[in-house]
């Protein structure tokens, strides 16, 4: 069987990255899929999905990632991108505030929308931020964030998809 | 530029569940894309999921999905049908507007980014705010505490001198009395200065608005600086308008201020000829009319250069200047401060050589009561005789105590004088006094601890009027003060013919 059956044949999962625009999903996704970063700042239009093989508890599945473009606090996510979903991550921007301050809606909008019970928060652009700072965010959001990431200096990206990939299966 | 065909700008294809494409039924987009037994994915990733995720005999949509084609890229719309063997996938609203999009999209960003930019800038700002709040506040509160700390010395310094200057002395003697008094009393002007420039700088000034008469105001000062006059060679000229109302609405106490900073200024760099201070109508509505001060001298006069910077702190035009004239150069710093928080205009015209004038231009409100109360009563002095009074004298500085004593024995008072408010608080229990002048720093118990106390000496001395006697003349010193019981405040330095007068409003 040739490579490319063997990706068709594979687990394919959908995921979505949601969240304000300018938090970084573009960036997770590059920094994930392709290892690569970039300062300069394109924001996403519409839909664009990005794939990617990983493996999980000795099983390749093939993520689907959907890099939703971003939205403003009260802007609603089509429905439609959610059919589908096996996962969601809300990301947030751990340098401006009014990226999380609104969190919980915001949550409660993508759960309601997408039908999924649990959406992986993760809190972008660590880099930004002093250690001490980080505390105070996350003192802040009064949910609990699953990762806080830099895309830019490649931490904790690896484990937040793989967090993600968790849920697709369960 | 050519329209595309309308077959150009859609394409209709149809799909087993597995996403294979089947048939292409119309259109031509992306037509390369699209390859007839491939599946339908490698084109349109966002299918994959989302095929086996469709409700049967449903219409789909999708909006804005992105497509590659030709390496170029795409927004486009798709319409999803699941029969029940096939999906039909349709393809279009290929949007014409990306380019408009992209460009309002950057345009979007830009601002975003700008935004951000400025957010961080104010948040730094905020921080460097704050710090130079901070170090502005550390300063006039040391400035304020040293100034108080200076006063202290300093009333002991003009007490002592007082009371050698009441002595028989020889002509010498007498002159260098004078001197030490004169020195003193400049000094008081600088830490008066400096405790009025701390207090305008913490924003702690309060300007009253009463009835006031400005005639009355350039009299008072007339007989000042009459009587502080030493240089025979420089002739005094006062002048009011007589369109000036009888009554305005200001604050008089600044207000004579600002003339007093502004004539002393004069005096002090006017060898020879004139200093004359005026007060014109510059303009007047119904319910205002503005005022312009001016002070003129016929000094040795400033360069343009000079002027500019003359209302600064600390600014004065030749180096030795605060040598020879004296003062710490503050004085028309604060008059430039008082000025701006009555809203009112100062400025300076001056020829080296030749002379200076000072312009100060003031709104006042126009009032047309006369509110009685402006009438201060006038203390009947005479009808007062503090002979035989029994006076208690609380302080731990022995010079102030002597001076007091001093002062106290002249008019034949009985004094007690003692430490600290603990031994204050004693003798209130035992004993019944006619007035108790209090120092408010004392160590054991400070003078606003033992008025704290004052139902435990109630008793003898429940009508007993406190005088409270200290370099705390702050607004908020005097009014807490007075919160706390005392009658009056005595604030150091004071000169003997303060402190009886004090004393005796007490028993009006």
């Amino acid at each position: 069987m040739n490579l490319k059956n063997q990706l068709e044949l594979m687990i394919a999962k959908k995921v979505l990255l949601v969240g304000n625009f300018g938090v970084g999903k573009t960036s997770l996704i590059r920094r994930f899929v392709l290892n690569e970063f970039s300062e300069d700042y394109i924001s996403t239009i519409g839909v664009r999905v990005s794939k990617k093989v990983v493996t999980y508890k000795n099983e390749a599945i093939k993520l689907m990632i959907w890099d939703v473009a971003g939205t403003n606090a009260d802007e609603k996510i089509p429905k439609a991108y959610f059919l589908g979903a096996s996962a969601a991550m809300f990301v947030f921007d751990v340098s401006r505030e009014e990226t999380y301050v609104t969190l919980e809606d915001n949550l409660k909008m993508v759960k309601e929308l997408s039908g999924l019970e649990k959406i992986t928060i993760v809190g972008n652009k660590k880099d930004l931020l002093s250690k001490e700072e980080l505390e105070v965010v996350v003192d802040k959001v009064s949910l609990q964030i699953d990762l806080l990431t830099s895309a830019k200096e490649d931490e904790n990206v690896e484990d937040a998809f793989m967090e993600l990939t968790a849920q697709t299966l369960k | 530029m050519i329209p595309a065909k309308i077959e150009n700008v859609f394409i209709q294809v149809t799909t087993d569940y597995t996403g294979v494409i089947t048939n292409i039924i119309a259109g031509k987009f992306a037509i390369n894309e699209f390859i007839l037994q491939e599946l339908i994915y490698d084109s349109c990733p966002f299918l994959e999921g989302t095929l086996d995720a469709l409700s049967l005999n449903e219409t789909f949509l999708l909006e804005g999905m992105v497509i590659f084609s030709d390496e170029k890229e795409f927004n486009v719309d798709i319409e999803l049908f699941k029969h029940e063997k096939s999906i039909d996938v349709l393809i279009h609203n290929r949007t014409n507007v990306y380019k408009i999009v992209d460009k309002l999209n950057q345009n979007r960003n830009d601002i975003f980014f700008i935004k951000r930019e400025i957010a961080e800038k104010n948040i730094e700002l905020e921080k460097l705010r704050k710090i130079a709040d901070k170090a502005n506040e550390e300063k006039s509160r040391f400035l304020a505490m040293m100034s108080h700390e200076i006063r202290n010395p300093l009333n002991a310094i003009l007490g002592y001198a007082e009371m050698i200057s009441s002595e028989k002395l020889n002509t010498k003697v007498a002159k260098y009395t004078k001197t030490l008094a004169s020195a003193g009393k400049n000094l008081k002007v600088i830490v008066d200065d400096i405790l009025d420039l701390s207090r305008i700088e913490a924003g702690k000034l309060a300007l009253v608005s009463e009835q006031i008469s400005i005639k009355k105001i350039v009299k008072n000062c007339k007989n000042d600086f009459k009587h502080l006059k030493t240089n025979e060679d420089v002739a005094l000229v006062f002048s009011t308008s007589k369109k000036i109302p009888k009554f305005v609405l200001g604050d008089a106490v600044r207000i004579h201020q600002i003339l007093a900073n502004l004539i002393s200024n004069a005096i002090k760099f006017t060898n020879k000829g004139s200093v004359k201070t005026s007060v014109k109508v510059l303009s007047e509505t119904e319910t205002e009319i503005k005022l312009i001060f001016e002070v003129a001298d016929t000094g040795r006069g400033m360069s343009k250069e000079q002027g500019l910077k003359i209302f600064e702190e600390y600014q004065q035009n030749e180096l030795n200047d605060n040598r020879i004239h004296g003062g710490a150069g503050l004085g028309l710093a604060i008059v430039n401060r008082l000025v701006k928080a009555m809203h009112g205009k100062v400025y300076v015209k001056s020829k080296l050589h030749v002379g200076t004038s000072f312009f100060v231009e003031i709104s006042f409100a126009k009032t047309s009561k006369i509110v009685t109360s402006f009438k201060q009563k006038v203390i009947k002095e005479k009808e007062v005789n503090l002979k035989g009074k029994n006076i208690l004298v609380a302080d731990d500085d022995v010079l102030n105590q002597t001076i007091v004593a001093h002062i106290l024995k002249e008019e034949e008072v009985t004094t007690t004088i003692i430490y600290n408010g603990l031994e204050a608080f004693a003798k209130l229990k035992a004993a019944t006094f006619d007035v108790v002048l209090l120092d408010i720093n004392m160590p054991n118990m400070t003078g606003e601890e033992l008025m704290q106390q004052k139902q435990d000496f109630s008793s003898l001395n429940a009508n007993t009027p406190f005088l409270a006697v200290t370099a705390n003349t702050a607004k908020e010193d005097v009014e807490r003060y007075l919160a706390l019981g005392f009658s009056g405040v005595i604030s150091k330095p004071y000169t003997k013919a303060d402190f009886i007068q004090k004393i005796k409003t007490v028993f009006k």
